[in-house]
């Protein structure tokens, strides 16, 4: 690992972490949770002491009925049909409204972690309302007309404890969380509040119900978002971005900030996120030390790493496995791939970026590869391209193939023009002895992330020069949709259609290179995919209902 | 509280409920509601469901080869379906509501105190298939068959034989002695 450069930084003055000490962003465990599990816990231990044990359950059911009786011996005439509105709307829809703006908000909000955890949630609620119901068994209140809708037992009140685990899950899902979702959550208050009073109102719950019920509605959907959605991970906003972006700020970036500082010797002043559209499967970042000096940083953290899973998993399913759809089985392992490929292509001779190093900001879990800045680098699709450019990119395809090595991921986004130098950057994805399969892809896309920006005829010329007929004509009948890094597929989709076309008129006719492996895993792997996909797909819909969403 | 609950006899399907989340291991209302049994369960609640009935039904031990599956109790009434291991599935539902449409059944001795009885045999062989009502003040239960092909009728006469209605006094009565001083 070497020190800043006196490019980007100062001679690093590093600082051992010594053993016991806590690094720079110690994993989080979300305090507010554990709390709110505490508080959980320790409130259903008197619960369940109070209604298993018949003195308690006299005296708070005695407390109740004296409680409610005010509200229920002197029920107005004008009041009466409002409540009972209020009863049969929260009891019957506005449960199952709620719950599919929430679903299919997450949805469409492409959450699919939130709608999960939706579910999860409800499912949990209606779990723990009809366990601890079924053991209570509390009739509704004795000695009081009832004038509303219910079903089963009062203790705990489902649709009081649905209705609030919905409006929690809604502003956890939906709602960003400053200003609005405190707003949402004092509207929930009110609304819950409204609710709760027209059970009671009614006759159909005893307030301890509603409270209780309340209580469990709040506790399940914090607990289960807070601990397997934090915001600081899968934050809720609605400004354009990739959810792979990790917020830099606050806790994270005062973390990077002192991890910068004691393990690289440089002292962070600026980070700021950069080239976000074009990457999907990390945070790259500019970070700029008090002096001014500048590094180029790609924040890895395990949602990353979930990502990558999730790709291949889904690039296995569809087109079988492409010879090297391993996954990473830790963040430190994908970020010591990637730190490794910028010395094996600088020792090809590829121009890309100088390794500067990794820090860890979470052992494990978050960690930032380091590397030069590329100070008045522009994206190749912002230049004009000219000979020289082109023969630059097709001479770096001809060393990557010298080297066996593939970038894979090769578009517009990844190659940068410094100074009339083309750089290739962004090797997460970069493999040693690929196939011969990979090479060729590497090439069709260099040859259309150029032609892009120039022409396709004199791409096509100039790579007669390094390449023979045979491997140009190879390159393009193994590329397709899948072989083309997302960037550069909705260009060949949009202005790009051309550019492609033309080079298929140009290269000498080839059969397609199939690209769909198939192998007893690959078809293993799918029908067991299909299989939990059905099962769960079952499941949710025959329990729509006992969740609150039918 | 502990003479209005029964025994925890699904304590099992529930645990599967909450470790399942919610995946079909009966976390509905239903599916997880206590049988109105005639020493507890649900049967207050029962009773809460038709206010104005006079008499409430509950169960006394079931035949051997019959069970509960579904119990759902609300505002409108009483339901329990019941599984048999000779009848089918499903092979017997009773309903307790304020009124029933008992068609053309004809009244027949009531074997329950305090209701009379009507019966309409719809078919014995194959397949029984019939239905019962008691009438009492307020209300009325009423048991569906429909027993597989090769079920005897004679099955519906053990699970009628566990029927019970208890009167509401009787309810009231034993609220007032075990729990607190109110009524249905």
């Amino acid at each position: 690992m070497s020190d800043i450069d006196s490019d980007s930084g100062s001679q690093a003055a590093h600082r051992r972490r010594p053993s016991g000490e806590p690094p720079p962003l110690p994993r989080e465990y979300d305090t507010a949770a554990i709390a709110w599990l505490a508080a959980f816990c320790g409130w259903a231990a008197v619960w369940g002491w109070i209604f298993l044990s018949d003195r308690p359950a006299i005296w708070i059911t005695e407390r109740d009925l004296e409680l409610m009786s005010p509200l229920v011996d002197n029920r107005a005439d004008w009041l009466t049909p409002s409540m009972q509105v209020i009863n049969e709307i929260g009891s019957r829809w506005a449960i199952v409204v709620i719950g599919w703006i929430v679903l299919i908000g997450a949805l469409a909000a492409r959450r699919l972690r939130h709608a999960l955890l939706f579910i999860a949630s409800q499912a949990t609620i209606a779990g723990i309302v009809t366990i601890i119901a079924s053991r209570i068994g509390r009739p509704r209140p004795l000695g009081v007309t009832r004038i509303g809708v219910w079903e089963g037992y009062a203790q705990p009140s489902r649709p009081v404890a649905l209705l609030t685990g919905v409006l929690i899950a809604f502003a956890l899902s939906l709602v960003p969380p400053r200003p609005w979702r405190r707003r949402w959550y004092a509207l929930s208050g009110l609304l819950v509040a409204t609710f709760g009073l027209a059970q009671v109102y009614t006759g159909v719950d005893h307030p301890s119900d509603v409270l209780v019920s309340a209580t469990v509605g709040v506790a399940v959907p914090l607990l289960i978002y807070r601990t397997l959605a934090p915001e600081a991970v899968f934050p809720v906003q609605f400004h354009r971005g990739k959810t792979a972006h990790l917020d830099v700020t606050g806790v994270r970036g005062d973390a990077i900030r002192l991890a910068m500082s004691e393990q690289l010797g440089f002292d962070a002043a600026e980070i700021i996120p950069m080239g976000l559209e074009g990457s999907a499967g990390s945070t790259p970042l500019k970070i700029v030390d008090t002096s001014g000096k500048v590094v180029f940083a790609k924040l890895y953290s395990s949602t990353h790493l979930r990502s990558d899973r999730w790709y291949k998993l889904g690039r296995t399913l569809m087109y079988g496995r492409l010879e090297d759809e391993q996954r990473f089985t830790s963040v430190r392992r994908l970020v010591q791939h990637e730190h490794y490929m910028l010395y094996a292509f600088e020792a090809a001779g590829v121009a890309t970026h100088a390794p500067i190093g990794i820090v860890e900001i979470t052992p494990d879990r978050e960690y930032l590869l380091v590397a030069e800045f590329l100070h008045n680098a522009v994206e190749v699709s912002q230049v004009a391209v000219d000979v020289d450019l082109v023969d630059q990119g097709l001479e770096l395809v001809k060393k990557l193939w010298r080297a066996g090595l593939a970038h894979r991921d090769i578009k517009p986004a990844n190659l940068m023009v410094q100074n009339g130098r083309l750089r290739v950057i962004d090797l997460a994805f970069a493999q040693i002895r690929p196939s011969p399969w990979r090479e060729a892809v590497d090439l069709a896309n260099m040859m259309l992330a150029l032609a892009l920006s120039s022409s396709a005829t004199l791409v096509y010329e100039r790579a007669r020069v390094l390449f023979t007929d045979d491997e140009i004509a190879e390159a393009f009948a193994a590329s397709r949709g899948v072989t083309f890094p997302s960037q550069l597929r909705s260009v060949v989709r949009g202005d790009g259609h051309s550019v492609l076309a033309q080079f298929r008129d140009l290269v000498p006719p080839r059969e397609p290179v199939s690209i769909q492996r198939w192998s007893l895993r690959r078809v293993g792997l799918t029908l067991w995919v299909a299989l939990i996909v059905i099962a769960l797909s079952s499941i949710f819909v025959s329990n729509l209902a006992d969740i609150g969403l039918a | 509280m502990t003479s209005l609950r029964s025994p925890l006899r699904q304590s099992t399907r529930l645990l599967l409920c909450l470790l399942g989340l919610g995946a079909g291991a009966a976390c509905s209302t239903e599916e997880a509601m206590n049988a109105p049994r005639c020493d507890g369960g649900s049967t207050i609640l029962a009773a809460q469901s038709v206010p104005p009935a006079s008499l409430s039904p509950c169960f006394e031990r079931l035949p051997e080869g019959w069970s509960f599956t579904t119990i759902t109790i609300d505002q409108s009434g009483t339901t329990v379906h019941l599984d048999s291991d000779r009848a089918g599935d499903d092979a017997a539902t009773l309903r307790f509501s304020e009124t029933c449409d008992v068609g053309n059944a004809i009244e027949v001795p009531s074997d329950l105190e305090g209701a009379e009885r009507l019966d309409d045999i719809e078919r014995l062989q194959p397949g029984f298939r019939a239905r019962v009502f008691y009438r009492f003040e307020g209300g009325c239960v009423a048991w569906r068959f429909d027993f597989d092909n090769d079920a005897s009728a004679t099955e519906s006469v053990a699970i009628e034989g566990a029927l019970r209605l208890v009167g509401r006094d009787e309810l009231n009565a034993n609220i007032r002695e075990t729990f607190i001083d109110e009524e249905l």
